[in-house]
């Protein structure tokens, strides 16, 4: 029997060799060292890493994704890190999103009217609705509003640290790097929706609230609200 | 996070999940679509088709095979079928440029190479067969469905290719040896 063909090693791989075939690998050290090369082949096929793709391959991707619709940014919600949250603790972010506009809305009302609230009597907060039909003048209706709702929220945080003391503010490291948390989030949602008021203003808010806690953290006379 | 979860919050075009799992299996998809093309642009191209295609088909997955295994199937399709719409026959035969391994060589590397260029030199049907079973693990059945030729064919075009590699392999390694550069073996 003459050496065996390139094929026919390439078969015996992961085949049996027939009774000729086995009789001669036995007695042929060239056919069988070829077999054994191409043992060592397949493995080193079976071993080969994987490659990195080219620079720049997921911006590609991420941009025809994109065009065609594939890929959303994720809501606030979720670049809050609350996408995977029990429904109860979304619909309590929620609730506190709704509250400090239901209080932005109150100041309004109360600046508005040019009637300060009754803080004596526990009803200094009185819920209403802007009527005006002029543009500038509900402009300026909000930035009032946020004024007196900023300072309303400085003024019971002041008091909350004056009755429970610097422990209930919290450590002001936290809570800086929460409200960057809260800056990044905002910044992406006013990039998506760069003409919303509510956003602008909660960006806005955040904004304010970080330079203030920086400077208190930085005066060690942090109060938390 | 789970894969299970990743994939989920994939499925509705999160951004971020979508990304993650890009990062996951990009170096096996290029891998495969890279071995299958024999040409860098090609190879971009068909990662690109192949992705657009995984991301399209995420909500049907459905966790009936392994997701790794899903992926794969869909990246080596789209390259199969890329190839053979593509036009530039020619450009493929071209000396393959540098490509980056997702992981650290170590003294293989001269034979990772070599099996590289003797791949990319391989027909285009061979190539395919061998990529498919010996790099990939597909069954000559896989390899069948995949190719659209008879599981006997698959079997005769691997066995062509392993041998015709095998003389390949053996040029390229007395190319080095006249280069000075030491051999692995094969």
């Amino acid at each position: 029997m003459g050496h065996l063909t390139p094929e026919v090693l390439a078969r015996l791989v992961d085949h049996e060799p027939t009774r000729d075939e086995a009789r001669h690998l036995d007695e042929c050290a060239l056919c069988a060292e070829e077999l054994d090369e191409l043992h060592r082949q397949t493995d080193a096929l079976a071993s080969l890493p994987g490659l990195l793709p080219p620079p720049g391959d997921w911006d590609v991707l991420e941009a025809r994704l994109r065009s065609e619709g594939l890929l959303e940014d994720p809501g606030l919600f979720r670049r809050l890190g609350l996408g995977t949250t029990p429904e109860w603790m979304r619909t309590a972010a929620a609730l506190v999103l709704f509250a400090s506009g239901t209080a932005l809305g109150a100041g309004l009302v109360s600046a508005g009217n040019g009637l300060p609230g009754d803080t004596a009597s526990g009803r200094g907060v009185v819920a209403g609705v802007s009527t005006t039909d002029d543009l500038a003048t509900a402009a300026e209706e909000v930035r009032v509003a946020e004024q007196a709702y900023m300072d309303a929220l400085t003024n019971y945080r002041t008091l909350l640290a004056a009755r429970d003391g610097d422990e209930a503010l919290g450590d002001p490291g936290t809570r800086i790097a929460a409200l960057e948390y809260l800056l990044a989030a905002g910044q992406a949602a006013v990039r998506q929706a760069p003409a919303d008021p509510f956003l602008n203003g909660l960006l806005a808010s955040t904004l304010a609230e970080r330079e203030m806690t920086l400077r208190r953290a930085s005066t060690g006379n942090d109060l938390w609200f | 996070m789970t894969e299970s979860h990743l994939i989920r919050q994939a499925a509705d075009g999160d951004a971020r999940a979508i990304r993650a799992l890009y990062e996951r299996y990009a170096p096996r998809v290029y891998a495969v679509v890279r071995r299958i093309a024999a040409d860098a642009d090609l190879a971009e191209d068909y990662a690109q088709e192949a992705w657009i295609r995984v991301i399209r088909a995420l909500p049907t997955f459905r966790g009936d095979a392994r997701f790794s295994t899903w992926i794969h199937r869909i990246a080596v399709n789209a390259a199969l079928q890329a190839l053979r719409r593509s036009e530039t026959r020619e450009k493929r035969r071209a000396a393959m440029p540098e490509q980056v391994p997702a992981v650290s060589r170590t003294g293989d590397v001269l034979l990772q190479d070599r099996l590289e260029d003797a791949l990319a030199l391989l027909p285009d049907g061979m190539r395919q067969v061998i990529i498919l079973h010996d790099v990939e693990g597909f069954t000559h059945e896989e390899i069948g469905d995949a190719l659209g030729v008879a599981p006997g064919t698959s079997k005769s075009q691997l066995f062509k290719a392993r041998a015709k590699m095998r003389n390949l392999l053996k040029t390229l390694a007395a190319d080095s040896k006249d280069e000075g550069v030491a051999s692995w073996g094969i």
